[in-house]
C-alpha cells in the first residue's frame, strides 16, 4: 500500500456567542467552546496507481482528510504512512513527491504570465532544466495550454486557470495526486478536457490520484473506487456500482448530462 | 533540500514578487508626492527650532543642514520599513491559503522572507529614488547636501542594504506572530508603529534626550533608518561606523532566529481554515 491510514482522528475547537439577550455582552468575554470531530477514525489503504474518489456531504471530513495526507495537518492521534513515511513530521520532503490541487485556491502568481509562475516552481522543486522543458512541453500538449502560458493569471478563464493550476502541479512528476475539487465551478467542456487529462495521466505515469467531489460525473467517468465519508466516519469502500446496488437499487444512470451539454456548445461552437 | 536549492528558490520568488512590485508604478509616484509633502513640511519645521527657538535648542551636535540632509534620506528609504504585514501574505493567513503553500518543499520562513522583501523593494525602490532626486533639488536651505566623504557614502550604502535586510527581517518576526490568526491585527500594527517611531524615521535620533542616546544607538530599530542617515551626514564618524553596522547586523540574526522559531512553533498548531 502507498498510502495508508490507521484510525485518524482531528477535532476542532468551534468558538460559539452565548444566546439570549445578554448573549453579545457576555460573548465579549466568555466563550462556549464546541469540539467537532472532524475525522473520527478514519481507516484506509490505497495502492500505487489506484484512482479513488472521495466524496462525502458538505462538512463531512474530505478537506480534512487531503490536508492530513498533504502533510499540512497535524491530526490529534492515529498513524498515516505515505511511500513509508509519515506526511507531517517530514513534510518538506513528503511535499516534493506528491502534488496537491485545491479547486478553491489558486497556485499561481496572479500579476504575471502562467510561464513566470511554472519557472517559479522549476526552482522550488529543483527540476533539471532539461527536465522542465521536456515535461512542460509533455503537459501543455496533454492539456492544451500552449498558447496561455503568456497570458498573466488574472485574464484566465476559470477553466483555464484550472488547466494551468493541473499543469503547475504535475510539473515535478508527483506519484500521487490528491484533487480538492478540481471541478467546480468549470463548464461542461472544461470538466471534460480534465477528466480525459487525469485519466491519461493516471493510465500513462501511474500516478496515484485522491479525488474530493460533489459532481457525481467525476467519479463516474474516473474512478473504480469510492469512499464515502459522513461525520468523520468512512461509511462505505467499494465500487461505485456497488454503492448503487447497495443504496439505490431503482435508480438508472443513462444520461450523461455533461456530454450532451458539451456536444451542444461545440454544435453551436460556443468553444 | 539543500542550501543551495533553497537559495536558488528564493533567489526565484524574489524575482516573481519583485516584478509583481514593479506593476505599481501609480502607487509609487503618488508616495512620491506624499514624502516630498511631509519632506518640506519637515523642513520648515525644523528651521523655525533651530533659528528662532528662545532657549538653547539641544541639538545633540546635528547642524541645521545635517538635519536638512537626515530628513530626505530618512522620506527615502521610508519605504523599506513595512507598516503592515506584507498584503499577499496577510491574504493567505486569512483565507487558509497558507496550506498551499505549506504544499511546496520548502522552509516557508525563508519562503515568505524572499517574498514579503521582494515585493517590498519592488514597489519602493523607485518611490524613494525619486524622492531623494527630489530632495537634492529643493531649494539650497532645505537641500540635500552631498554625503560628507567618500568613506561616509560608501558606508552608508553598505548600513542601507543592512537596512534593508534589517526591515525585511523584522516584517517577517512580526508576520511570524500574526500567524497565531485568532489575535487579529492590534499587536501588530502596534509592533510596527514602535518600530517606526525608534527608527528616527518621525525625529531623528539625535534630538531625543540626551540621556536616552545609549539606548537608542543600541535598540535594533535605529538600523533601520537613522545608522544609514547619520552615516551620510557623518554625525556618526567613519571609525564607528562598524560598530554601527555590527548593530544591525545583530539584530538582524536575532529577528531571523526568533521569527523562524516562532513560526515553527505556531505551524504545529495552525489550522488551516475553509474547504
Amino acid at each position: 500500500m502507498q498510502i495508508e491510514l490507521d484510525d485518524i482522528r482531528k477535532g476542532f475547537k468551534v468558538y460559539e456567542r452565548p444566546q439570549g439577550r445578554w448573549g453579545i455582552l457576555k460573548g465579549a468575554f466568555t466563550r462556549n467552546v464546541r469540539l467537532v470531530q472532524a475525522l473520527d477514525g478514519i481507516s484506509f489503504g490505497i495502492g500505487e496507481g489506484e484512482l479513488v474518489g472521495y466524496i462525502g456531504p458538505n462538512g463531512a471530513g474530505k478537506s480534512t482528510t487531503v490536508k492530513v495526507m498533504s502533510g499540512i495537518l497535524v491530526p490529534d492521534s492515529g498513524e498515516c504512512s505515505i511511500f513509508g513515511r509519515t506526511p507531517w513530521k517530514e513534510r518538506v520532503r513528503h511535499v516534493s513527491q506528491i502534488g496537491v490541487v485545491f479547486g478553491q485556491r489558486s497556485q499561481l502568481w496572479w500579476d504575471v504570465p502562467v510561464r513566470d509562475s511554472f519557472e517559479v516552481l522549476k526552482d522550488i522543486y529543483g527540476i533539471p532544466a532539461a527536465d522542465y522543458k521536456q515535461r512542460l512541453a509533455e503537459l501543455c500538449c496533454m492539456i492544451g495550454v500552449e498558447h496561455l502560458l503568456l497570458t498573466p493569471v488574472r485574464q484566465l478563464s476559470l477553466g483555464q486557470r484550472m488547466r494551468c493550476e493541473l499543469v503547475a502541479a504535475l510539473l515535478h512528476r508527483p506519484k500521487i495526486l490528491f484533487l480538492d475539487e478540481p471541478t467546480i465551478g468549470l463548464d461542461a467542456v472544461s470538466k471534460l478536457a480534465l477528466r480525459a487529462f487525469l485519466k491519461q495521466e493516471n493510465r500513462k505515469n501511474g500516478v496515484t490520484m485522491v479525488l474530493t467531489t460533489h459532481d457525481m460525473d467525476d467519479i463516474e467517468a474516473l474512478c473504480e473506487r469510492v469512499m464515502v465519508i459522513g461525520r468523520g466516519k468512512l461509511l462505505y469502500d467499494g465500487s461505485l456500482s456497488g454503492l448503487q446496488q447497495q443504496y439505490a437499487p431503482e435508480v438508472i444512470m443513462k444520461v450523461n448530462t455533461d456530454e450532451m451539454i458539451a456536444s451542444m456548445y461545440s454544435r453551436l461552437s460556443l468553444v | 533540500m539543500t542550501f543551495r536549492q533553497t537559495m536558488r528558490a528564493c533567489r526565484s520568488l524574489f524575482r516573481i514578487r519583485f516584478a509583481e512590485g514593479l506593476q505599481y508604478r501609480a502607487a509609487a509616484v503618488s508616495g512620491v508626492f506624499i514624502s516630498v509633502f511631509w519632506g518640506i513640511i519637515e523642513c520648515v519645521i525644523y528651521t523655525v527650532f533651530y533659528k528662532y527657538s528662545q532657549n538653547p535648542w539641544n541639538d545633540g551636535g546635528m547642524s541645521l543642514t545635517q538635519t536638512m540632509s537626515y530628513i530626505w534620506l530618512a522620506q527615502g528609504m521610508w519605504g523599506l520599513q513595512a507598516m503592515s504585514i506584507d498584503g499577499d501574505i496577510l491574504e493567505k493567513i486569512k483565507s487558509g491559503d497558507i496550506g498551499v503553500e505549506l504544499c511546496r518543499p520548502m522552509d516557508l520562513y525563508f519562503h515568505w522572507l524572499a517574498k514579503s522583501s521582494a515585493g517590498k523593494l519592488g514597489a519602493v525602490w523607485l518611490r524613494g529614488l525619486l524622492t531623494i532626486a527630489a530632495g537634492a533639488l529643493m531649494p539650497a536651505a532645505f537641500r540635500l547636501k552631498p554625503p560628507d566623504s567618500a568613506a561616509a557614502f560608501g558606508l552608508f550604502l553598505a548600513a542601507l542594504a543592512l537596512a534593508f535586510a534589517l526591515c525585511s527581517c523584522y516584517a517577517m518576526f512580526v508576520t511570524a506572530i500574526r500567524v497565531n490568526i485568532t489575535w487579529g491585527e492590534g499587536p501588530t500594527y502596534m509592533l510596527m508603529l514602535a518600530s517606526g517611531v525608534l527608527s528616527g524615521g518621525y525625529l531623528p535620533l539625535r534630538l531625543w534626550p540626551d540621556f536616552l542616546q545609549g539606548f537608542l544607538r543600541l535598540q535594533p530599530f535605529g538600523g533601520f533608518v537613522d545608522i544609514p542617515a547619520q552615516l551620510y551626514i557623518g554625525t556618526l564618524a567613519p571609525r564607528d561606523a562598524l560598530a554601527a553596522l555590527g548593530v544591525q547586523f545583530f539584530w538582524c540574526v536575532l529577528f531571523l532566529a526568533a521569527g523562524r522559531a516562532i513560526l515553527r512553533r505556531r505551524l504545529g498548531s495552525v489550522i488551516i481554515q475553509g474547504g
